[in-house]
């Protein structure tokens, strides 16, 4: 597979999975525009890391719960580079609260990052991807269909996130554009040690077939692959890559992440 | 208004206690600011001054003081700029 001279805009790409598949379209040959918001300095190392695989890389702070900013990001691609071939909707965030803590601010937070975000990133991409088609490939989460300890909101926001994709598909198949997400298990990153404890990881571990817990890499895999024209005819689609966790038993005993 | 000033009222707004009981001693546990409100408290902030508080930063922020403290600081260095 390889992405030679397309320019692929990665959300939330300082860190974690977003920057395993910053880099992993990058070694495809992929330009990377690296979208941050509280982590700069991992977002310009992971900038520095694409440039010596010999591609260009951007580096755009911005909050994409912010429309404004959504906006900034894409008035900035489309002034540099005119154009662009793949977005990945992957920044995201949240609070891990039961139920009765979820108030309207961390309701409209974590729905605006990880939901509305999609909306106003795919309808500023489609207008820069229109002629020659593109990829859109956003990140999900089991949780939009099991039941997590302490991921209400955050379930909730990637069930309107995969919704909106399957919504995405059919509207932007006209112009040639696939639209796709993929659902992860929990994936060891520094976000999943912010928000949970470290028995989260223990448990991940026991619960996944596969024997480990995913690793960013895994995503960014499958991620790369809805991005090339081997997956032209995947439209709509949640790829869930979890290691077999959600098919098993463990994860209907609320396991998993 | 001072910088400080205007720090306490944002945190202050967002975290819904009164401006009142911040001190530069008092710590974000003990004004029950969340992680979403420290979040949302750096984002108000920087808007407002127009500067950047990168997380690798703000972790370093032992209580109130210290976030003044590299508001002060960074505007400063915003003036001089």
């Amino acid at each position: 597979m390889s992405l030679d001279g397309k320019l692929a805009l990665v959300t939330g790409s300082g860190r974690g999975i977003g920057r395993a598949i910053a880099l992993k379209l990058a070694s495809q040959g992929a330009d990377v525009v690296v979208n941050y918001f509280r982590h700069r300095e991992s977002a310009e190392q992971t900038a520095r890391d694409i440039l010596v695989l010999g591609v260009k890389a951007e580096v755009i702070r911005a909050n994409v719960g912010d429309p404004a900013k959504v906006d900034e990001i894409f008035d900035t691609i489309g002034a540099k580079f005119g154009r662009l071939d793949i977005l990945i909707n992957n920044a995201a965030s949240g609070v891990g609260r039961p139920i009765a803590d979820i108030d309207v601010k961390a309701w409209e937070w974590t729905m605006d990052i990880n939901a509305r975000a999609l909306l106003l990133c795919a309808q500023r991409a489609a207008k820069l991807m229109a002629g020659k088609g593109g990829k859109i490939v956003s990140m999900s989460s089991l949780g939009s269909r099991f039941a997590l300890p302490n991921y209400t909101v955050v379930g909730v926001s990637k069930a309107a996130l995969e919704a909106l994709t399957r919504y995405l598909a059919i509207e932007l198949a006209p112009l040639n554009i696939c639209v796709n997400a993929v659902a992860a298990s929990a994936v060891e990153t520094e976000a999943l040690k912010f928000y949970f404890k470290e028995g989260l990881v223990k448990d991940s571990q026991q619960a996944t077939p596969a024997g480990r817990m995913v690793v960013p890499e895994d995503v960014a895999s499958v991620v790369a692959f809805l991005c090339s024209e081997e997956a032209y005819m995947i439209r709509g689609q949640t790829i869930v890559v979890d290691g077999g966790t959600s098919v098993g038993l463990f994860a209907l005993a609320g396991k998993g992440g | 208004m001072t910088v400080e000033e205007q720090v306490r009222e944002i945190v202050a707004r967002i975290t819904r206690v009164d401006k009142g009981i911040i001190t530069r001693q008092s710590t974000f546990k003990e004004i029950k600011a969340d992680s979403l409100d420290i979040v949302q408290a750096l984002v108000a902030v920087e808007e407002t001054f127009g500067i950047e508080i990168p997380d690798e930063e703000a972790q370093k922020f032992q209580n109130f003081g210290d976030f003044v403290s590299y508001v002060e600081n960074q505007v400063a260095r915003k003036g001089k700029a």
